[in-house]
């Protein structure tokens, strides 16, 4: 019974610590309409895993290193405006798993988990993943409360921003790291599809229920607390997959705050 | 005082902006005119630092610009702001961006601030909106928002990309008026505009653009040899009663 109990709570604070870091970053991906870049960034890491698997390096620290460059040279072509935002996400997207896919064809007799890449495994977080989470969660929550006014205009408006000295490239880099870093250290538990998920939903909650910046980052955590541990308690109840069953859950709290909508 | 010096600028070789010299004096009330694509925008954006300088230099009180705008605050009104229509945003929080040069990471707003924001809402008549979310504003009064946040930031240069753009036409004179009074306060004012008819009324001073410059000369000696030489041929002066 502990051993059962101590991998219960793991996987509980495990979905919880990565809804809270992902629900945090949600109103600014997608007011930025940037949403796509974090499907593409999980995609992305798809490369930095077959690196690892390739030279044998550390799995989380390489693809790490590798999505927060691919990160960082969106953000630098989109700066420099060499490219359009979305074109250069979608093309790092592609060349990430085309190469992601040419690394691993060269590792002969590997097997890509494709089911855990996609939904993560939730019931696998270990201790070291957790303290992770909780290191990312704790720098997000310190990134947002110092930088909170410069993301504010940043999200609003990026040049309008920077002609009133907002430090957007510093903060946007900033940005671009750590919600590089959340995608990587999420992915374990959560998997692409609900990394995606946990990004766009909170804020898409959200808008529909107020138009005080404040109350939004309150309801993105109040969406990401209330489906991870309502989907996890779905989930074993019911003896279904943990990470769709909180998407889908979390899909119901996005409808049910487009019902209320309309009484505003 | 702003001195533009053989200032060139093209995008994809084409020319856009061609040996600009001009020098703005204190306290002036400047109007740019020209047809589309003269490279108004494109002089205004060199200005404050909104585009990257290719050639010549720009000064604002004896100092490189890029070097003056690290330290210093420009009041800068937009032809036309992106957002997303769903930003939760009030009013008053799209005024206070006009004081975040002082405010530094991990800062929050002071109480004198949020004095000079509401100060500056009162002084544009926009006061009764500061808790208006921006989605529901009309054009006139984002307009009104957007010059309090110029005024917010206390500077003594206020840049306007063709502020009549989203104001009804009893509006344009209201606003052109408010910024008489700007002027008269000691501010430098220097609006891209299309309304020449406004603009002989409210301006001290003309800059007349076409890629080059045309003529830059005190708007009483506006006429229609000056017009025909920036516009060509196919525009007339046509008088209009508002």
């Amino acid at each position: 019974m502990p051993i059962l109990y101590g991998f219960l709570i793991n996987a509980i604070l495990g979905a919880l610590l990565s809804g809270f870091s992902l629900a945090l970053f949600s109103p600014y991906v997608t007011l930025r309409r940037i949403s796509y870049l974090g499907e593409a960034l999980s995609h992305i890491a798809f490369a930095g895993i077959a690196i690892a698997l390739i030279t044998g390096l550390n799995f989380t620290i390489t693809t790490l290193a590798f999505v927060i460059l691919v990160a960082l040279a969106i953000g630098r072509l989109a700066e420099r405006r060499k490219l359009d935002e979305t074109n250069s996400i979608t093309i790092f997207l592609s060349v990430s798993m085309a190469l992601g896919i040419v690394l691993i064809s060269l590792k002969r007799g590997y097997t890509f988990d494709l089911s855990s890449y996609l939904f993560g495994n939730v019931l696998m977080v270990n201790a070291t993943d957790l303290i992770s989470l909780a290191v990312m969660a704790t720098l997000n929550a310190i990134f947002i409360s110092v930088f909170y006014k410069q993301l504010f205009y940043l999200t609003y408006n990026p040049e309008i921003a920077r002609v009133f000295r907002v430090p957007t490239q510093l903060t946007n880099r900033l940005f671009l790291i750590l919600l590089a870093a959340n995608i990587v250290i999420s992915l374990k538990t959560a998997g692409i599809i609900l990394v995606s998920a946990q990004l766009i939903l909170p804020a898409a909650i959200a808008a529909n229920l107020t138009r005080k910046f404040r109350s939004v980052l309150v309801i993105c955590l109040a969406a990401a607390v209330i489906s991870s541990l309502g989907g996890f308690a779905l989930s074993w109840w019911l003896n279904l997959p943990t990470g769709a069953t909180i998407v889908i859950l979390e899909f119901f709290l996005y409808l049910l705050s487009l019902s209320l909508r309309k009484k505003f | 005082m702003i001195e533009i010096k053989q200032v060139n600028y093209s995008l994809n070789s084409k020319a856009i902006l061609e040996n600009i010299d001009l020098k703005i004096t204190d306290a002036e009330f400047v109007a740019i005119i020209g047809p589309n694509g003269a490279g108004k925008s494109t002089l205004i954006k060199l200005m404050i630092g909104l585009l990257d300088m290719q050639s010549g230099s720009i000064h604002i009180d004896g100092e490189d610009h890029q070097s003056w705008l690290r330290h210093n605050s420009i009041g800068y009104l937009p032809q036309r702001e992106e957002y997303d229509r769903n930003f939760p945003a009030t009013a008053l929080d799209i005024v206070l961006l006009g004081r975040m040069g002082s405010l530094k990471p991990g800062k929050r707003f002071s109480q004198e601030d949020r004095k000079i924001a509401l100060s500056a809402m009162e002084e544009t008549g926009c006061q009764n909106l500061q808790k208006s979310v921006i989605s529901n504003l009309s054009g006139g009064e984002f307009q009104r928002v957007l010059l309090a946040r110029a005024i917010a930031t206390g500077s003594k240069y206020l840049i306007l990309d063709e502020p009549e753009a989203s104001i009804d036409r009893p509006g344009v004179q209201s606003f052109f008026a408010l910024l008489k009074k700007l002027n008269q306060q000691g501010k430098t004012i220097i609006t891209i505009s299309h309304d020449l008819h406004t603009l002989t009324d409210y301006c001290s001073f003309l800059v007349c653009l076409n890629k080059t410059l045309h003529c830059h000369t005190q708007t009483e000696l506006l006429n229609a040899e000056i017009i025909h030489k920036t516009f060509g041929e196919a525009v007339h002066l046509i008088e209009k009663e508002y």
